[in-house]
């Protein structure tokens, strides 16, 4: 499998309008619904379907940022942010954290347990493993 | 300096403040701990009646918020946070720096969470974010549901939350509660207090109640439609040095939804304030006494990426009184945009056609009598990170 990925040479989205799903190597799940992700990323959800924690990391701006959104999320990125300055500003949660490049997001994703994120691209070299969504 | 000045060169402090910070706050992180903030400055012209105890007819700069939070993750479900805010509005609020809310939240898993401290009060679409305007579109919520001269009652409570979600299956959403008891106060510098001591009792310390409430909100399967109904118990006693406030326990119901997709907002509230408390001052009893019903209809429509427009329509009226007096009723027509420059800053301008009076009015700012009607246009620019 990993000669066959390295003669990819990387993992990316099937076109230029979609993300790869990222998570940390230490999350035992290898697939999501479209509805867990969702509630991860808007808060309501702080863990996978295994039971294990979640920690939901997203790009500050740019296109992956608002393909992601729009696609697995539902929202643009004016009103997630809105929602997510709510839930701060209200004492009910903590906004995820957010990075300006997808390698320091990646970087975060692989060194953090339970982490969870998105990319254009990974390599086989990011130490992050690649997470299917599911209707 | 003259006190205008003074207030003027203070929120030119804030503002520059604000505007050193915005290339290295996105919000900052450290160490685990994170921070927030956010400050605006608004501005009331009407064309009538003097609104929200500022001499608005005249236009009025006379409203300034701010707030800055830190929080911090000891474990992945334990969290610490701490919120102060400072606000001017009119006569209300003032220089003081409040706690908005401070609490340590655990979350067992997502069916099951506690937080205790000073806690926001879940209610309606707006209870807990109303004193944000930075997380909205618009500059004033609906008056009849969130009057924001009487906030201070109604924002937070001193005591515990239970919160979860319980997932109903895929073709069915899932309901997300909040249950809460606590003890709820009056702020002295409060538009109640304002109206107390217009009848004659003049609060030198803050007065307020035990307060139950829960909060049930459906998130069905079409996503972005969000039904819900909360109901709040109140009560409040306080003694002053000219007499007393009393007022029982009441309900305050809600029900309400809302339907956010793309660039659609739209949503609707229904809520009742039935008061029955009494004013005694010597051996004079005065009633208080009010049975308001609101409701509001709003919707908005996100043009690009960067302006936002809208309208609402807000109407309230004491059906203990006689509804055909001005006096006794509320209505506002509402127009509104919002600008985003980046991230940070923004800018709101808002229209208000008003009828009737019942809410907003001070007779210390209107000695010589309310008219019925009056337009009021309000402006707003802040800076959140």
């Amino acid at each position: 499998m990993l000669l066959l990925l390295a003669s990819l040479g990387s993992w990316s989205a099937a076109g230029a309008q979609d993300v790869v799903l990222v998570a940390n190597k230490g999350v035992q799940i290898s697939e999501i619904t479209d509805s867990d992700l969702r509630a991860i990323f808007m808060g309501t959800r702080t863990r996978f379907a295994d039971g294990s924690h979640a920690v939901p990391v997203t790009l500050k701006g740019g296109a992956v940022h608002e393909v992601f959104l729009k696609n697995y999320v539902g929202e643009n990125p004016e009103e997630f942010r809105l929602q997510w300055r709510k839930v701060v500003f209200t004492g009910q949660g903590a906004m995820p954290k957010a990075f300006d490049s997808e390698s320091a997001l990646i970087e975060y994703v692989a060194a953090t347990p339970g982490a969870v994120g998105y990319a254009s691209r990974i390599s086989p070299q990011d130490g992050v493993k690649l997470l299917a969504v599911v209707k | 300096m003259s006190r205008r000045m003074h207030l003027l060169s203070r929120r030119m402090l804030l503002f520059l403040f604000a505007g050193t910070c915005t290339g290295s706050l996105y919000a900052q992180d450290l160490a685990g701990i994170v921070v927030h903030g956010f400050v605006s400055q608004g501005f009331l012209f009407s064309s009538n009646n003097n609104y929200l105890s500022m001499k608005s007819s005249d236009g009025s700069p006379q409203w300034t918020d701010a707030a800055v939070n830190i929080s911090d993750s000891f474990a992945d479900n334990l969290r610490v946070g701490m919120q102060l805010h400072m606000y001017q509005l009119g006569q209300f609020g003032g220089s003081n720096v409040m706690v908005d809310w401070a609490l340590g939240d655990y979350r067992v898993n997502d069916h099951f969470g506690i937080r205790a401290g000073k806690v926001k009060m879940v209610w309606g679409l707006f209870n807990d974010s109303q004193d944000i305007d930075a997380v909205f579109l618009w500059i004033l919520l609906p008056q009849g549901s969130y009057s924001i001269d009487h906030k201070s009652f109604y924002l937070a409570h001193v005591g515990v939350d239970i919160y979860g979600g319980i997932p109903l299956g895929k073709r069915a959403g899932t309901l997300h509660y909040v249950a809460y008891g606590g003890q709820s106060t009056i702020d002295l510098n409060d538009g109640y207090i304002q109206t107390f001591a217009e009848l004659g009792l003049q609060f030198t310390n803050s007065l307020g109640g035990k307060t139950y409430g829960a909060d049930l909100q459906w998130e069905t399967p079409l996503r972005g439609l969000i039904l819900g109904s909360s109901a709040n118990w109140l009560a409040a006693d306080g003694t002053a040095p000219a007499g007393s406030f009393n007022s029982p326990a009441y309900t305050v119901p809600s029900i309400y939804g809302k339907f956010s997709r793309g660039k659609v907002y739209l949503a609707g509230e229904y809520d009742r304030i039935p008061i029955n408390a009494t004013i005694t001052i010597g051996t004079e009893v005065i009633p208080f006494v009010a049975d308001g019903r609101s409701w509001f209809a709003m919707g908005s429509y996100r043009l690009s990426k960067k302006f936002q427009a809208g309208s609402y329509y807000s109407h309230y009226v004491n059906k203990a009184a006689d509804t055909t007096q001005p006096a006794n009723y509320s209505k506002d027509w509402v127009l509104c945009g919002r600008y985003d420059f980046n991230p940070y800053f923004y800018a709101k301008i808002e229209s208000h056609f008003l009828h009737g009076t019942n809410l907003g009015y001070y007779t210390n700012t209107n000695p010589n009598g309310l008219a019925p009607n009056s337009n009021m246009l309000a402006a707003k620019i802040g800076f959140t990170f």
